[in-house]
């Protein structure tokens, strides 16, 4: 093997270590790293609202799983909170 | 809920509900786990499964403020890059008035505060003075 693509596999190796060491270290353990990177970083997205953007309107469910009501009917004189998140 | 309960007079909240982050089927948290916080589900693959754990997270938590649940075609959470969690705050000319970072490090209930304090005033609570031993 040439002596210089040696030594870019073995960069690229220690670089891949690193990097998996850094995301360890960062989610936890291996394993929520590995979880981090097939399942978290896909979805997460910066988005481009920004202040003063036009807030877009979305269709959301009621809790009795039949009613629909439009996100921007909750806006209503005052400035309204968006809170999003999931139970886990 | 604190930020809710000082300022849900001066400002309308709504909490909507987006797709799973640690689901059991993909990157699940020790935290989660069932000895700890149970709080055990796979990624809801209908509308019913997403609302049945809505409603199990509204009924746990007794949740007060006003709720939605993103549909399974996650407008809510695409147009708002919500996931996994983000806090927004829209005017009342409809426009983003505040945005947040993605959750769980730039996720910051502490800036909502202080957007609502700066138009409203801060919420003080009064310290409820230690009530004395009593000895039977």
């Amino acid at each position: 093997m040439k002596p210089i693509l040696k030594w870019s596999l073995l960069g690229l190796g220690i670089a891949l270590v690193g990097v998996g060491t850094g995301l360890s270290f960062m989610a936890g353990s291996p394993k929520d790293a590995l979880g981090m990177v097939r399942y978290a970083l896909p979805y997460m997205h910066f988005g481009n609202l920004k202040v003063g953007s036009v807030a877009p309107d979305a269709t959301l469910v009621a809790l009795d799983g039949e009613s629909r009501f439009h996100l921007r009917d909750r806006i209503a004189g005052k400035p309204l909170v968006l809170v999003f998140g999931s139970f886990t | 809920m604190a930020l809710y309960n000082d300022y849900k007079d001066r400002a309308d909240f709504l909490t909507i509900y987006v797709r799973e982050a640690h689901p059991t089927d993909e990157w699940q948290m020790k935290s989660n786990e069932k000895e700890k916080d149970n709080v055990c589900y796979a990624q809801p693959k209908t509308l019913a499964q997403r609302v049945a754990i809505a409603n199990d997270f509204t009924q746990r938590f007794k949740y007060p403020a006003p709720f939605g649940i993103d549909p399974m075609n996650n407008a809510a959470n695409d147009a708002y890059s919500a996931w996994p969690e983000r806090l927004y705050i829209i005017d009342e000319q409809g426009r983003v008035a505040y945005k947040g970072g993605n959750g769980p490090f730039k996720y910051n209930p502490q800036e909502v505060r202080d957007w609502l304090a700066a138009r409203y005033g801060q919420v003080k609570h009064l310290e409820t003075p230690a009530s004395p031993d009593k000895k039977s």
